[in-house]
């Protein structure tokens, strides 16, 4: 997704706004001129100015070569791409949110099988991979580097 | 001496050798496989290297990247696609020498001479880092101020065609960084009452979305589109390198030269090296006809650099703890985890860590050798493996690694968050280097600029007072004039009458 310069930069100057909206409330120190607002500001208000240049921009190509505003990717109009794309957003999104209760082996299992199908990794090949890099990740991180992977369903078997 | 028998015993320990041989045969894989980057390498090799000892560590990282900035000069020759960015100004070239029949010497001159400019870039660290960190070990927090500022600079205008989006995307970095707990009075700021967040947008999710998982996002989509491999046999790769050593040593000295100093400029890395080397070459090359016919000379030049410019790059790192390109920065980023802030104290107070990278990096490129060439040999092999299954294994592997930095999901939220800004970063032509450095060296920078503001009582003239530091600002502030004049001028190039852009 290219967005035309002027919507970036409209997106930057309102963060940078908030940013500076923010630092209201930051503590003055007695005695001390330059307190923990300062730095922020400085950035924030350099975001800002770097937005405008970033409008004008993309206004004087909107204007000139008729630049669109929005240009999508030709693969978004596949179907099977699109997919691949949003299925990795997905599949992340749901090991966030599951991970703790289900636990890292099936929650793995889950992901690597199911993006191996979606990508048309052969079945057989797929099952047997998914399960294979699911226990080695599992052994290198949880045995060997002692990282507390989360546990979940089998935390009676484990 | 003690320093460097110390180091030499902390390297030569049979876990370490395993490490770095493992590294080493990772580095190679990824380099070889078009879409992983060395950057890449470093990234996903960070959760590990995490719960490591720091010389174990930093070897890895370094034979790493040694290998697969080598490395991805053989899909290069095979597939007309680069392994690594830093391969990709003399894709071309290479392929088109390889369809004329030159595979071997073409595979042959790339190891050789990889292995050769690592060797010149080590050497050229070794001397000159020690000497940088005696001088530096006056700076006050003047001179570390327009150090950063200096660093953050260069990078901007060595990365980015469009001055502005790399400024932006620098700004936008450093305004990440003022999350959680601020340096100077402890306040907590941005951090929305959320706990996490007190520490800060943690760096290593924050790298690895933007330099993994936005580079799988966009792998995602092309998944089917493997190239074909040549059909030639890979023969003996050794005959005919000494003739074009013979005939080229210039061209490697040169390329190796360019190769140390743009590595060494904060922000620029190797492929950058090579994209410059390679038109240098081609410029002053006595048959610049022959360019683009599959010619052995510009790649001389630029796979010399491309090794290079990775000890380079070591050079501001370890002595000023300013990262020369983003496989340092995401090292500074473990030194400081680690507890061990780079700058010229390590010199004085550790120097047997400093020896130990010199020596890993020397270990590295000789290893180069033998590795390159069963690289090479199975070359075929490697490219031959599938993406739609590596694929999904590398990302959970993302996800494993930021979850292990935080030990809870919050990493792995960051990583998603940060891949997805980094994703539409890149589509939208805004270089995600500096943002990163902008990350890393945010903290210096804001506590430097916070201490000199306060000794200095807000007067600007303080900051020129002391003469490194009043010509690292004139640096500076002559670097932004460049910059500004290229921003009203924008069809002067970065160095007049050479063609340097990169194409990815």
């Amino acid at each position: 997704m290219r967005a035309n310069d002027a919507i970036s930069g409209l997106v930057l100057i309102l963060l940078a706004a908030a940013m500076i909206a923010l630092t209201a409330h930051f503590p003055e120190f007695p005695g001390q001129k330059y307190g923990p607002s300062l730095f922020p500001r400085i950035m924030a208000s350099g975001l800002i100015v770097c937005g405008a240049l970033l409008v004008r921009k993309g206004l004087a190509a909107h204007r000139t070569t008729g630049a669109p505003w929005v240009e999508i990717a030709p693969w978004v109009h596949e179907p099977w791409r699109l997919g691949s794309f949003l299925l990795m957003l997905g599949l992340l999104l749901l090991y966030i949110v599951a991970s703790e209760t289900v636990g890292f082996i099936p929650i793995a299992l889950l992901f690597l099988g199911a993006l191996f199908l979606w990508l048309s990794v052969k079945p057989l090949t797929a099952v047997i991979t998914a399960i294979a890099a699911t226990l080695i990740i599992h052994w290198f991180f949880s045995t060997l580097l002692r990282v507390p992977l989360p546990r979940g369903w089998l935390n009676s078997i484990l | 001496m003690d320093a460097f028998l110390a180091a030499a015993a902390l390297i030569f320990d049979l876990k370490v050798l395993f490490v770095i041989i493992a590294s080493a045969a990772f580095g190679m894989f990824v380099g070889a496989m078009p879409g992983l980057t060395a950057t890449m390498a470093t990234a996903l090799l960070v959760p590990i290297t995490f719960f490591m000892d720091p010389v174990p560590a930093l070897g890895a990282i370094v034979t790493a990247t040694a290998m697969a900035i080598f490395a991805g000069d053989i899909p290069a020759a095979l597939l007309r696609i680069p392994g690594t960015p830093a391969s990709a100004a003399y894709t071309d070239e290479s392929y088109a020498m390889s369809k004329k029949g030159e595979l071997d010497l073409n595979l042959g001159v790339n190891l050789v001479f990889s292995v050769l400019g690592g060797l010149i870039g080590v050497a050229i660290l070794i001397l000159c880092a020690p000497a940088l960190a005696e001088a530096a070990i006056h700076f006050s927090s003047f001179e570390y101020f327009w150090l950063a500022l200096l660093g953050l600079t260069c990078a901007v205008f060595m990365t980015s065609e469009d001055p502005l989006k790399g400024i932006t995307s620098l700004l936008f970095g450093l305004a990440i960084n003022c999350i959680g707990i601020d340096p100077a009075a402890g306040f907590p700021r941005f951090t929305f009452g959320n706990v996490e967040l007190l520490q800060g947008i943690s760096f290593i999710p924050a790298m690895i979305g933007m330099f993994a998982l936005s580079e799988l996002l966009r792998g995602a989509v092309t998944v089917d589109q493997q190239g074909a491999v040549l059909s030639q046999k890979i023969g003996n790769i050794f005959t005919g390198v000494f003739g074009v050593f013979k005939k080229y040593w210039f061209n490697f000295l040169r390329g190796s030269a360019i190769g140390v100093v743009i590595g060494a400029l904060p922000g620029a890395g190797a492929d950058i090296a090579a994209w410059i080397s390679f038109a240098v070459s081609k410029r002053f090359s006595k048959e610049p006809e022959k360019f683009g016919t599959g010619h052995i000379e510009g790649i001389v030049d630029a796979t010399s650099a491309n090794n290079s410019a990775l000890g380079g790059a070591w050079i501001p790192a370890l002595v000023f703890g300013i990262p020369g390109d983003s496989i340092t920065a995401i090292v500074i980023g473990v030194l400081y985890m680690k507890g061990m802030n780079p700058g010229p104290t390590v010199f004085l107070q550790n120097p047997q860590f400093i020896y130990a990278v010199f020596i890993i990096f020397i270990l590295a490129n000789i290893l180069m050798l033998p590795l390159g060439w069963l690289a090479i040999k199975s070359g075929k092999q490697i490219l031959r493996v599938p993406r739609n299954v590596l694929l999904p294994i590398i990302l959970i592997f993302c996800v494993v690694g930021a979850y292990a930095m935080t030990n809870s999901t919050f990493g792995i939220i960051i990583m998603l968050v940060m891949g997805m800004v980094g994703w539409l970063m890149e589509e939208n032509g805004f270089p995600i280097a500096p943002a990163i450095l902008g990350l890393v060296l945010g903290e210096m920078l804001e506590q430097n600029f916070m201490t000199s503001m306060i000794k200095a009582d807000g007067s600007l003239l303080f900051f020129f007072e002391r003469p490194i530091a009043a010509c690292l600002g004139a640096a500076t502030i002559l670097i932004w004039g460049a910059m500004l004049w290229r921003g009203f001028n924008p069809k002067a190039g970065l160095i007049p009458g050479l063609d340097t852009t990169p194409g990815a």
